[in-house]
């Protein structure tokens, strides 16, 4: 009895083995398949061009966009899109193999962990040098800025008036107690905005700031930057950390009671007169390893030159890095104002202090 | 004499399907060790922070969660399994598949749907306000918090639970529910002293998924502010930019699941739960009349509308909103996509659980016990960090083949495995592993080894008696398992966002691209093609079930 349950288990691990040895030549049977290796060749043979991309940035314009550039240059693009961080940890495990050409995300933070990964190299051109301006680039042109957002505050038109907004900061004061309305500190755009605070006012300042703004908070953070705009209507709080492009897409919904809410409310853009309101931006940045470079710079071209910065623009309402494109009418509206001036691969610095600020102050 | 008929086993099998087989499980184990073995590993700086700061308070929630998702979901599973199976009631046979139903709705969408209903501008405070006249406290409405996500999940994942009840009930209780009503013993003490522990194993088995499932989601819980060992994994992935410590904190989650189940299975050893087959036959309902029949109905009823009507009405209304400027021809080519890598891996699924499921039940050891709980592991791992499992096989797979090619001297390998829809497909027979295991396990715990040790006696070797005598016998849990595993993957999102090759949408990732810039009303046209795509696929096999 006891000696044959000893047996099987022990046949049992040998089995184990043979699995996990079966395991390191299991590759190779499936991947010598015939058909797929003439494929891929032949593909790669025949059209003259294709880029590859990763991008985290998922609006519906950026599939229009690409259509028209294969539509002028004949060059097919290929796309995969995900989470920013989680396509870093793809290229990263890729490495020298990566198929991808450009990584695309939102934030200059990430583009910057993009570069700090090892990721991205240069991109040389002439072309975008001038239709894109020094700040909207990274400092060794690794990425190349495609459009910017700021996070401003939203206010309650009919309780609040822009004269008692001045700054972030002062949204920790105690005159905002129980009327701030921001959501989690899982996002990104918080992130950023908090690791802008701390280059500019230092940890321990953004740290008692991050505390105040808890204290003050009208609710427990839920929802995304919409959600916050339709609690200021609803009199929950009385004003919202929001990035100005939702304002955009809320005013021109489907939802009538959408655009309804986003009449009620107005933007006010802070620190006019001390740091500037934060910005972000979104970029692409040229893989290290790219085996379609000069495709790869040509989309980029392309992407900021002023038609697609207006489409875009025109689409989503974030704000065209060319100062040659067009822009549209809600965007107008909000005039010029004074952005911080930052390094944008200072977000990426201190995003993870950031995060442990926040969690420190139990910002949920 | 029993390690001899192993041995024999083996070696008649060496070289047939139970290799291949064998090969099979590899590639579902290899990325979930690959994350284990994370625990071995020493942890850097942030761990500290971590233990800190997040740990303690969302394992906390996490229990939290968990256990409430928990009672509701068998308490409304369960109860309306018995109501269905032994009851007759208006609408009955109706409700026997609808409930079903809310399966087919991601939790996710279902969030997102129920917080812009309730939200200020949504139909619920919309028509208080312009019907009534008054404004009504918001806060009444607001389900985006821990009850809001208690609620979504009871909802959405309670059909496991009245699924694989109802199955158990219909096929196997008939005895002794009939013995105890001849005695004289009213409903309640049935359904308590007889129901319950009798169907224990189908409902430990259909509650595992729900708490898998709880534990996994990261879309329900950061949308909602629910702080969960989930978000914690991503706020350190994403946060802190740290993968390692974030496949650590996954490591000890699935730690922590596979010992609840251990322990539970434990606590079973000393019971047995195979009741012979052949005298299986469907229970007798009985009829109910007056307020006890139109009390079934309602609660029916509730139910169903909470969790698919209501929903699918508001998708419905904003899809009506929004469809000019989404639906295009390109939803044929998704749904094709969609079903396609579905149904690919739900075969593999299925195939793989059932020889593993073999081995492990003629073998019935702690091993096999093990082997059994690892290979389902993967259900309750975050897609992501599955993904992060699967990139690291198939990338070190390359670079196998890349040294390969070298050595023959064939120069660079012409293309890479990873870039493949074989990689999606694996990521799916690695997470969903346990809906189709779990289905085939209770099948087989159900048949016990009466007939295959009969027919093993008269001579059939193991592989004729599984294709003749268990297969057959399987039918009916190989059907509900693979309507489980076909549904969770067309409904699922973060692995297909990480594993996907160049150009390749799903429907969900469709839904992601739309939800992910908080674009819900565009959003609702995918989540419909994905919820009508579950529905006929639960229809299908509905009907196969039925012949």
């Amino acid at each position: 009895m006891k000696n044959y349950k000893f047996l099987s288990s022990l046949l049992s691990a040998v089995m184990a083995i043979g699995i996990l040895g079966g395991c390191a030549s299991s590759g190779q049977p499936e991947t010598t398949s015939p058909q797929n290796p003439t494929d891929k060749k032949s593909e790669a043979a025949e059209s003259a061009g294709e880029v590859n991309i990763y991008t985290a940035r998922h609006y519906e314009v950026d599939e229009v966009l690409y259509d028209k550039f294969t539509e002028k240059t004949g060059i097919k693009v290929n796309v995969v899109k995900g989470k920013a961080e989680e396509l870093i940890e793809r290229m990263k495990r890729e490495g020298e193999k990566t198929p991808a050409d450009l990584f695309i995300t939102v934030d200059g933070g990430v583009l910057n962990n993009a570069k700090q990964n090892d990721l991205l190299q240069p991109v040389e051109s002439d072309v975008l040098n001038q239709q894109v301006p020094e700040q909207f680039r990274d400092v060794d042109n690794h990425w190349i800025g495609l459009s910017t957002r700021a996070r401003v505050i939203a206010y309650a038109k009919d309780r609040i008036k822009p004269e008692q907004l001045s700054t972030y900061e002062d949204l920790a004061s105690d005159q905002w107690k129980g009327k701030v309305l921001v959501r989690s500190s899982s996002s990104l755009y918080n992130q950023s905005l908090v690791a802008s605070l701390i280059e500019l006012n230092g940890e321990q300042q953004t740290q008692e700031w991050a505390q105040g703004i808890v204290n003050n908070m009208a609710r427990e953070p839920e929802g995304g930057d919409r959600d916050q705009a339709k609690a200021i209507v609803a009199g929950l709080g009385d004003v919202a950390i929001m990035n100005t492009y939702y304002y955009g897409l809320m005013l021109n919904s489907k939802d009538p009671e959408e655009v309804k809410v986003a009449e009620q409310v107005a933007l006010f853009f802070p620190n006019q007169e001390t740091t500037g309101t934060h910005l972000n931006i979104s970029g692409a940045g040229l893989s290290k390893y790219s085996k379609n470079k000069e495709n790869a710079i040509k989309l980029i071209e392309y992407l900021t030159a002023p038609e697609a910065q207006a489409i875009t623009a025109s689409e989503n309402f974030e704000f065209p890095v060319n100062p040659e494109a067009e822009k549209p009418e809600v965007i107008k509206s909000w005039g010029e104002f004074k952005a911080q001036d930052l390094d944008f691969a200072k977000l990426g610095d201190h995003n993870k202090t950031a995060t442990e600020i926040m969690n420190k102050v139990g910002w949920k | 004499m029993y390690a001899k008929t192993i041995l024999r086993n083996i070696k008649r099998n060496t070289n047939g399907w139970l290799v291949l087989s064998l090969i099979g499980a590899a590639v579902v184990l290899l990325p979930i060790l690959s994350i284990f073995i994370s625990v071995f590993q020493p942890p850097n700086e942030n761990w500290q922070h971590i233990k800190q700061f997040l740990l303690m308070d969302y394992v906390l929630q996490s229990i939290w969660l968990v256990s409430f998702t928990g009672v509701f979901s068998v308490f409304i599973g369960v109860t309306l399994a018995w109501l269905v199976t032994a009851y007759q009631f208006p609408l009955k046979n109706f409700f026997r598949w609808a409930l079903v139903l809310p399966l087919a709705i991601p939790p996710y969408i279902a969030a997102y749907t129920y917080s812009n209903m309730l939200s200020y501008t949504g139909i619920v405070q919309k028509t208080i306000r312009e019907q009534f006249g008054i404004t009504p406290n918001p806060h009444w409405f607001d389900v985006m918090s821990m009850e809001g996500a208690i609620f979504i999940f009871t909802m959405f994942l309670y059909p496991y639970v009245f699924m694989i009840t109802k199955a158990f009930l219909e096929h196997q209780s008939a005895s002794y529910i009939e013995n105890a009503r001849l005695l004289g013993r009213g409903s309640f003490t049935i359904f308590f002293r007889i129901v319950l522990p009798l169907s224990r194993p189908a409902i430990i088995g259909s509650l595992m998924l729900v708490i898998f499932e709880v534990l996994s989601d990261y879309g329900v819980t950061s949308y909602y502010g629910v702080q969960t060992i989930s978000t914690a994994i991503f706020s350190t992935w994403f946060g802190m930019y740290d993968v390692e410590s974030a496949v650590r904190l996954a490591a000890w989650l699935m730690c922590g699941v596979i010992g609840l189940f251990l322990l539970e299975r434990i606590l079973r050893r000393n019971r047995r739960f195979n009741a012979s087959t052949s005298k299986a036959r469907p229970l007798v309902p009985q009829r109910l009349y007056g307020v006890k029949a139109v009390l079934a109905l309602l609660f029916c009823l509730v139910v169903l509308s909470l969790s698919f009507i209501i929903p699918i009405l508001q998708l419905i209304v904003w899809a009506t909103w929004s469809y000019q400027d989404v639906l295009t021809s390109d939803f044929v080519q998704l749904t094709l996509n969609t079903l396609s890598v579905a149904l690919i891996a739900t075969v593999l699924i299925m195939t793989c659980s059932l020889i593993v499921a073999n081995v492990c039940r003629i073998q019935s050891n702690s091993f096999a016990n093990l082997l059994s709980r690892l290979i389902t592991a993967g259900y309750s791992l975050p897609g992501a960090i599955i993904a992060i499992g699967v990139l690291n096989l198939f990338i070190g797979s390359d670079h196998l083949l890349d040294r390969l090619y070298e050595q023959m001297g064939w120069g660079e390998t012409p293309f890479m495995l990873s870039m493949t829809i074989v990689m999606i497909i694996v990521g799916y027979v690695v997470r969903f592993m346990a809906t189709g295991y779990n289905a085939v396990e209770a099948g087989f715990d159900k048949m016990g080894t009466t007939y295959m040790n009969a027919s093993r006696l008269l001579g059939y070797g193991i592989t004729r008696t599984f294709i003749k005598v268990d297969l057959p016998l399987l039918k009916g849990a190989l059907l509900s398992g693979a309507i489980l595993t076909f549904v969770e993957i067309i409904k699922e999102l973060p692995l297909a966002l990480l594993l996907r090759p160049f150009n390749f949408e799903t429907l969900a990732t469709k839904t992601y691209q739309y939800a992910s810039d908080e674009r819900i009303f565009e959003a609702s046209i995918p989540s419909l093609f994905i919820i009508a795509v579950s529905i006929l696929s639960v229809l299908v096999f509905h009907r196969l079930g039925e012949k």
